[in-house]
């Protein structure tokens, strides 16, 4: 009888400390500084929206708002789907006034990525859009996470939710230069293709034209790729067209657009320095207002 | 997947394993029946549960797992009854050349036939044949070892032959230990068929203990660490080489972990079931000593190892046949893939100098055998893990350690005396050594081939970007870190702490570690369908 109640007591432990440790845990994702627990709590009001994966991480925000005289809010995670993008991009849009601006880095549509959006599960308690999404992409995580509130908070997005717990993450981008190895080991790379999903490039053109209707300028733009490699990716502008035909809007390609090696943090990210350069693109060409 | 069943349910055919929910609804009506079972029902019942458990994965090869044990079972019977040794022997070798053989097929016919291909392409040749597609069947390599050293033992009459076929099916089959360790002996495990089993709850409380332990080293330790070592290894030219670094310190938790927390798990469910199986792993990454890293790593292993293979090359006694031949078996594999003359004239020069010298010196002669014993052990040992060239090498190196080991082990014991450290700092000198060796022959491991193996080696060499901000994925590094600190933490605990008497005394001890590495696996532990490294073994 004594075993059978020490078992009953064991339960009750691991329960009471799941919920509880839930409970501080998912406190600590709503009072933090990173952009989602911001954009949930309300305060990421914002003149320009900005989309991506971790390419869209070079829309770096103090210079976008030098730029432009706008003020910003990135919703871009590295790795991120159309999809998760689409049900943030909404849940935004139902917190805050309609913003001016969208920028949207198209390569976000190459892949799906339930594992990321299974990360997303620290945000469930604040987005039934999110809880939805999780649960279609994997119902395993979110039984989970309401079996234990502890599970829920388990991955990436709730340790950087934590990292920027006392910080902003607005100025978020490599800040490395690509290395000597990396620069010559181009010349190896075998052909690299940029395959984006059809029901990605889908889901892309329907949130295009849901912002169009609530009066949202949308600019899609591709960010710039170390040159070389650039140059060895085979199928950059079928995939341009690929969005421009299902969105019908002009994809802005900036693929190719920079030659400066010092501003590459690898072959497909800029650093700082060409966050700079790119942003002033995208203003001399009319791009950026 | 099944289709027609939501996904939590969806009990994939991958998904039988010890961290799935598959395995858990499995494994608690398989407990419930096994329990209100008595005498040999319940014996059927864990063969029954055993062929379901491997079926699982797939089912045709439930009729070679058949095959192996009703022919051990049928040549140990014949064995037991011949009284002379000529005949014995046949018997023997015919277990030894159908189990071995099934390996063959299995395991490494499309390596031999691969190698052999380069071999005379590179002479010239066209070969005419092609590999064949055949799919490894998952533990063949455990279950082989187990059924080949109950022939060899009742052959060696070590042990008295099982004359009950359902027991013996039982021992080949069972299901904890079953597709990866750990190798059970026969004289090990079949007298605990024969004793009552009841329901004990000590048993359960230890065994439950071992399991949960098990799961937080898999579940939140080595899968949580598996992703960055994936991306390392996986490209390791566009990788820092602190990155690289990391990645290769990870793969050695991720593989201890990994294997350590399955065995963890398979000795835990068999206590609960009523049976004992000897320990597999001692905290392998605290010893001082390669021939000490071997007593603690893959223990059932390395013994199956030294006692079918090195003790009978002659061990510490000397050589014989099968010494030389396997060395020189070794030794013509890479002058014959490089086709390489001089390293053939090296090798033939190095192996007469030392022919002609242990001649006429009985001491090296010795040393000289046990040298090749232990290397030609440790490179099959190698090859048993899997078929490729890099397994070999692992082997080789583990080897090469050893045979280092005891050729310089007195010089440099005798210069650290030299140095008066005190002997916790000696002893954490040694730790980190030998750490630092195995590290360096799991680059080899985990690396699908040389070439790759080599990058690793010549980006961490570089020691270009080696610098923190130059790391991708840096919350994957924070959570490794912090799970291998607390995974050593309580390892270093426990040659303080007897954690399995309080297990079993301290009932709120008890129930308070089980909460608190639960949390930990819900909180840190990585979900999905990870299967276990060693079933690709």
């Amino acid at each position: 009888m004594k075993n059978i109640l020490w078992i009953i007591a064991f339960f009750a432990l691991t329960f009471t400390g799941d919920r509880l440790g839930g409970l501080v845990l998912e406190n600590l994702v709503s009072s933090s500084e990173f952009r989602y627990s911001r954009m949930y709590r309300g305060e990421a009001a914002a003149d320009m929206l900005l989309v991506g994966n971790s390419r869209g991480l070079s829309f770096y925000q103090p210079y976008m708002e030098e730029t432009t005289g706008m003020s910003t809010f990135n919703l871009s995670y590295s790795a991120m789907p159309m999809n998760l993008a689409d049900a943030l991009v909404r849940d935004y849009f139902d917190l805050y006034e309609t913003p001016k601006y969208m920028v949207v880095d198209v390569t976000l549509c190459d892949r799906l990525n339930p594992q990321l959006i299974a990360g997303f599960n620290c945000y469930t308690p604040f987005s039934k859009r999110l809880y939805k999404l999780i649960d279609e992409s994997n119902s395993t995580v979110s039984i989970g996470g309401k079996v234990s509130h502890l599970f829920r908070n388990n991955g990436e997005i709730f340790q950087r939710a934590l990292y920027y717990s006392n910080r902003l993450d607005e100025d978020w981008l490599l800040d490395r230069e690509i290395s000597a190895r990396l620069m010559k080991d181009v010349q190896d790379v075998d052909h690299p293709t940029v395959e984006l999903v059809p029901e990605m490039v889908e889901q892309l053109a329907t949130l295009v034209k849901f912002a169009q209707e609530k009066g949202v300028t949308v600019k899609l733009v591709v960010s710039p790729y170390y040159l070389p490699f650039a140059r060895k990716i085979s199928n950059l502008d079928e995939m341009v067209a690929q969005v421009e035909n299902a969105t019908g809007l002009e994809v802005h390609d900036y693929s190719r657009a920079m030659d400066q090696a010092f501003e590459f943090g690898d072959y497909q990210h800029i650093n700082v320095k060409g966050s700079k350069t790119f942003i002033q693109l995208l203003k001399n060409d009319g791009v950026l207002p | 997947m099944k289709p027609g069943l939501p996904e939590f349910f969806n009990l994939s055919i991958e998904a039988m394993v010890f961290n799935s929910v598959a395995f858990f609804v499995f494994i608690l009506s398989f407990l419930l029946i096994y329990f209100n079972l008595k005498g040999r029902t319940r014996i059927w019942w864990c063969l029954i549960g055993s062929y379901v458990f491997y079926g699982w994965w797939d089912w045709r090869f439930l009729s070679l797992i058949a095959l192996s044990t009703f022919v051990d079972y049928y040549l140990g019977l014949r064995i037991s009854q011949k009284e002379d040794q000529a005949s014995r022997k046949q018997l023997l070798w015919i277990s030894m050349v159908m189990n071995l053989g099934f390996l063959g097929v299995f395991k490494y016919f499309n390596f031999f036939a691969e190698s052999f291909s380069e071999v005379m392409v590179s002479m010239g040749m066209q070969p005419g044949w092609n590999t064949l597609h055949i799919i490894l069947p998952v533990g063949i390599s455990f279950y082989t070892f187990q059924s080949m050293s109950y022939t060899i033992d009742v052959y060696q009459r070590k042990i008295d032959v099982e004359p009950d076929l359902l027991r013996f099916a039982t021992f080949i089959a069972f299901f904890p230990q079953l597709v990866a360790g750990p190798i059970v002996r026969a004289s090990d495990f079949l007298p605990q068929f024969r004793r009552e089993i009841k329901w004990d709850w000590n048993r359960f409380h230890s065994g439950s203990a071992q399991f949960i332990w098990g799961m937080f080293k898999k579940v939140a330790v080595a899968d949580s660490l598996a992703p960055f070592v994936d991306h390392a290894f996986f490209d390791p030219v566009s990788n820092s080489s602190l990155h690289l670094a990391i990645g290769v310190f990870f793969y050695a938790f991720q593989i201890y972990c990994d294997f350590s927390g399955y065995s963890d798990m398979a000795i835990g469910l068999a206590r609960i079931m009523g049976f004992d199986f000897p320990e597999n792993f001692r905290t392998p990454y605290f010893s001082k000593n390669f021939s000490e890293f071997w007593t603690r790593w893959h223990i059932s292993l390395s013994s199956w190892l030294r006692d079918y293979l090195y003790i009978p090359l002659g061990g510490n006694r000397g050589g014989t046949f099968g010494s030389w031949f396997f060395m020189l078996f070794f030794m013509a594999i890479p002058v014959v893939l490089l086709s390489s003359v001089w390293l053939g004239i090296v090798f033939v020069s190095i192996s007469l100098a030392v022919f002609l010298y242990a001649r006429k010196n009985p001491d090296f002669k010795l040393k000289t055998f046990i040298y090749l014993n232990l290397m030609v052990t440790m490179l099959l040992g190698g090859l048993w893990h899997g078929a490729s060239w890099v397994f070999v090498f692992w082997g080789f190196l583990h080897g090469f350690y050893q045979v280092v080991q005891r050729f310089a082990g007195p010089a440099f014991g005798k210069f650290m005396s030299l140095l008066h450290f005190p002997a916790w700092l000696k002893s954490g000198i040694n730790i980190g050594l030998v750490f630092f060796f195995t590290c360096f022959a799991w680059i080899f491991f985990r690396s699908p081939d040389f070439d790759t193996a080599l990058k690793v080696i010549s980006g961490i060499g570089s020691f270009e970007n080696f610098n923190f901000a130059n790391v991708t994925n840096k919350f994957w590094v924070a959570r490794g870190f912090l799970l291998i600190s607390l995974l050593l933490v309580i390892e270093i605990a426990q040659f303080k702490i007897d954690f399995k008497t309080w297990i079993l005394t301290k009932p709120a001890f008890r129930t308070a570690s089980f909460a608190f590495l639960v949390w930990v696996i819900a909180f840190l532990g990585t979900f999905g369908s990870n299967a276990f490294i060693y079933f690709q073994f």
